[in-house]
């Protein structure tokens, strides 16, 4: 009960869009295909709509076990929203909504009472009863998307599939939207997935993420999993911000400049010199130097506007730049200013083995 | 999207100014405004009322009877097959060729491109010329087509191939650039929601374009109705049978009746106007369907 694809593989010219990827997605499911523009996530979705075919013929698309590989996409009953709507601009809103019940043939075609009962439904659904007789052209963004969406779920689709559903929106709207479509898909429980190349977006709405890159998945699993226990500094980096500290290995520590820090997941490092990963929320910035676990840097700039203050550092050794985030109040504790010194705790260092530059 | 929100208000700042330093003095734009007029009413509005001047020059009488004439009757019937032949074709042809153009990746596209713009390029003349040397009586063809007894160059084959030849571009060119602008996703999205090909090309494709294929059609009806050059080639200028209505202005100039070829170019004075007219709306529904896309 699940919707899966198996191998597939995708090339456009000489350009690499999918190289042997699989991926489940659970009935009932909410998954994020996250990953930079280019890594081939909106092929993934496209072919497992049927609006793009495999490159290898031991490609497989199946849909609750059924193989759909072979069916064209008018057949395989999949809800499709575009990144950019695709709303059919000389229909209403009503007619844009009831376009896929019409277009069956007359056997399994819905009465018209139906067809406007069902539509009426929907258009409750999304907040917008009072828009059916507009035109896309006449709706915002937002308000797009979410007719997009209708038309999507009219056909009762097995599976959603969003192609960068909030991409073209504004922030607000998108935040608002995002939270939205989570409390639609509590509701209704449709297999849905959807590509995003926001992290935020993909962390705060998926049940499970997947993350590509360059045509492969490079993890896939809750949003806790990826963000805690990444596999790649490429998935790190992806997640959230990053500082790079060069340092050696030693007795299973990582010693930076002349201070040594514990490493979380310590038996991936064998080689001595290595990168440290941190992220700004786990540097700690105090005036006095607090036994051997701190090392000397010199504030470079401070901005505290809003929900956390961020200062930037820099090292008085190799004098690298990387920054810090405080909360408000660890901010107002502290006073940093420009120019000063100060010493610099790390937590939750993390190394990885691949070789990968940011 | 902070970046662009944060843009938004010193564009704009830079925006009103640099408006107000481009607009001219006032003596200049008037100045300006009446050189335009003057041109207008002296090559184009004068003519065009002198061509009614004329045609009503002995009376109304004379014009409906000059119209009247059989062999001017016989020229507008011809001058409407040749259009009724060409017109379908070439939006048959023309809607094709945008789709394939506009809609698909393949091999020799630009060429494709370039070639429908052929007839832009080559005068009308040599179009018709074209056509003798393959099918005239001492063409590539000619000894075989007068073996089966089938006439085309002096004849009204010759006339509508002339035809469809020189507006051959009408249609397409209008309707690549449109296909192109709106892409394939309203089309993609009526196929995944289950739309057989036939039905996506009549329930979404045909109402997107249907103005932009409407002017089109306007244009291509004009020139199929007002082609003199490449007509005229392969016409052999036979009275009563191989005569456009182009055609019969000139002869009835030829022969003096000045009245006469007036009034018959009234007609495609009237078509003309229409045309304007007609293009002028179509123009005007295609904006507001595709243009209010833009502006919400």
């Amino acid at each position: 009960m699940s919707v899966e694809v198996r191998n597939v593989t995708k090339q456009f010219g000489s350009f690499t869009a999918l190289d042997h990827v699989s991926l489940k997605v659970e009935s009932g499911e909410l998954v994020a295909l996250l990953g930079p523009s280019g890594s081939g996530k909106t092929t993934l979705l496209r072919i497992i709509a049927g609006l793009e075919f495999p490159d290898l013929a031991d490609a497989t698309v199946l849909y609750y076990g059924e193989d759909v590989t072979r069916i064209p996409a008018s057949q395989r009953k999949a809800g499709f929203a575009f990144q950019h709507y695709a709303l059919f601009r000389h229909l209403s809103v009503f007619e844009n909504i009831a376009f896929g019940l019409r277009v069956r043939p007359r056997a399994t075609r819905p009465s018209e009472e139906e067809i406007r009962e069902r539509v009426n439904r929907l258009l409750k659904l999304i907040q917008l009863d009072a828009m059916a007789k507009r035109f896309p052209s006449q709706l915002s963004g937002g308000q797009r998307q979410r007719v997009a969406l209708a038309r999507a779920l009219a056909v009762e689709p097995k599976v959603l599939l969003l192609d960068e559903p909030f991409g073209a929106l504004d922030a607000k709207v998108r935040k608002e939207l995002r939270r939205w479509l989570r409390q639609l898909h509590d509701e209704i429980h449709i297999t849905t997935l959807f590509v995003t190349h926001d992290q935020e977006e993909a962390l705060e709405v998926a049940d499970r993420v997947a993350i590509l890159r360059s045509g492969k998945i490079e993890q896939i699993g809750t949003p806790e999993e990826i963000y805690d226990r990444p596999v790649s500094p490429f998935v790190y980096d992806f997640l959230g911000n990053v500082n790079l500290f060069s340092g050696r290995m030693k007795d299973g520590e990582v010693v930076i400049g002349d201070t040594s820090f514990a490493v979380t997941d310590t038996e991936r490092v064998a080689e001595t010199q290595t990168v440290a990963f941190v992220r700004p929320h786990d540097i700690h910035i105090a005036r006095t130097q607090n036994g051997a676990h701190s090392f000397p840097a010199q504030i470079v700039r401070c901005h505290a506007a809003g929900s956390v203050a961020t200062v930037d550092l820099e090292r008085l050794d190799d004098r690298v730049h990387f920054t810090a985030q405080l909360s408000k109040e660890e901010y107002q504790q502290l006073q940093p200013k420009t120019g000063e010194q100060v010493f610099v705790q790390l937590r939750n260092v993390r190394l990885f083995t691949d070789d990968y530059s940011i | 999207m902070t970046t662009s929100i944060a843009l938004a208000p010193s564009l704009q700042h830079e925006a009103a100014p640099r408006r107000a330093s481009t607009a001219e003095p006032p003596g200049v734009r008037r100045l300006l405004i009446g050189v335009a007029l003057a041109f207008i009413i002296l090559f184009l509005v004068l003519p065009l009322l002198f061509v009614f001047v004329e045609a009503f020059g002995k009376g109304a009488g004379y014009y409906f009877q000059a119209l009247s004439d059989p062999v001017t009757w016989a020229a507008i019937k011809l001058t409407l097959i040749a259009a009724g032949i060409s017109v379908p074709l070439n939006c048959v042809f023309g809607l094709c060729a945008a789709w394939a153009i506009a809609k698909f990746e393949f091999r020799g596209k630009s060429l494709l491109i370039t070639l429908i713009d052929l007839p832009f390029s080559v005068s009308p003349v040599i179009a018709g010329l074209l056509y003798v040397l393959v099918f005239g009586a001492q063409g590539w063809l000619g000894p075989w087509l007068d073996a089966h007894d089938i006439k085309i160059i002096f004849a009204v084959p010759g006339i509508v191939l002339a035809t469809i030849f020189v507006t051959f571009p009408f249609v397409a060119r209008e309707l690549i650039p449109l296909m192109q602008a709106q892409g394939k996703s309203e089309e993609e999205a009526a196929r995944v929601l289950g739309a057989s090909g036939w039905q996506t090309f009549t329930r979404v494709t045909l109402p997107n374009i249907k103005w932009g294929l409407l002017y089109g059609v306007i244009l291509c009806n004009a020139r199929a109705m007002g082609e003199f050059g490449a007509v005229s080639v392969v016409s052999g200028h036979i009275r009563g049978q191989t005569n456009t209505i182009p055609l019969h202005v000139e002869i009835l100039y030829n022969d003096y009746d000045f009245t006469g070829a007036f009034a018959v170019a009234s007609l495609l004075t009237f078509l003309a106007l229409i045309t304007l007219g007609l293009k002028t709306w179509a123009e005007r529904q295609n904006e507001i369907l595709h243009g209010r896309e833009q502006t919400a």
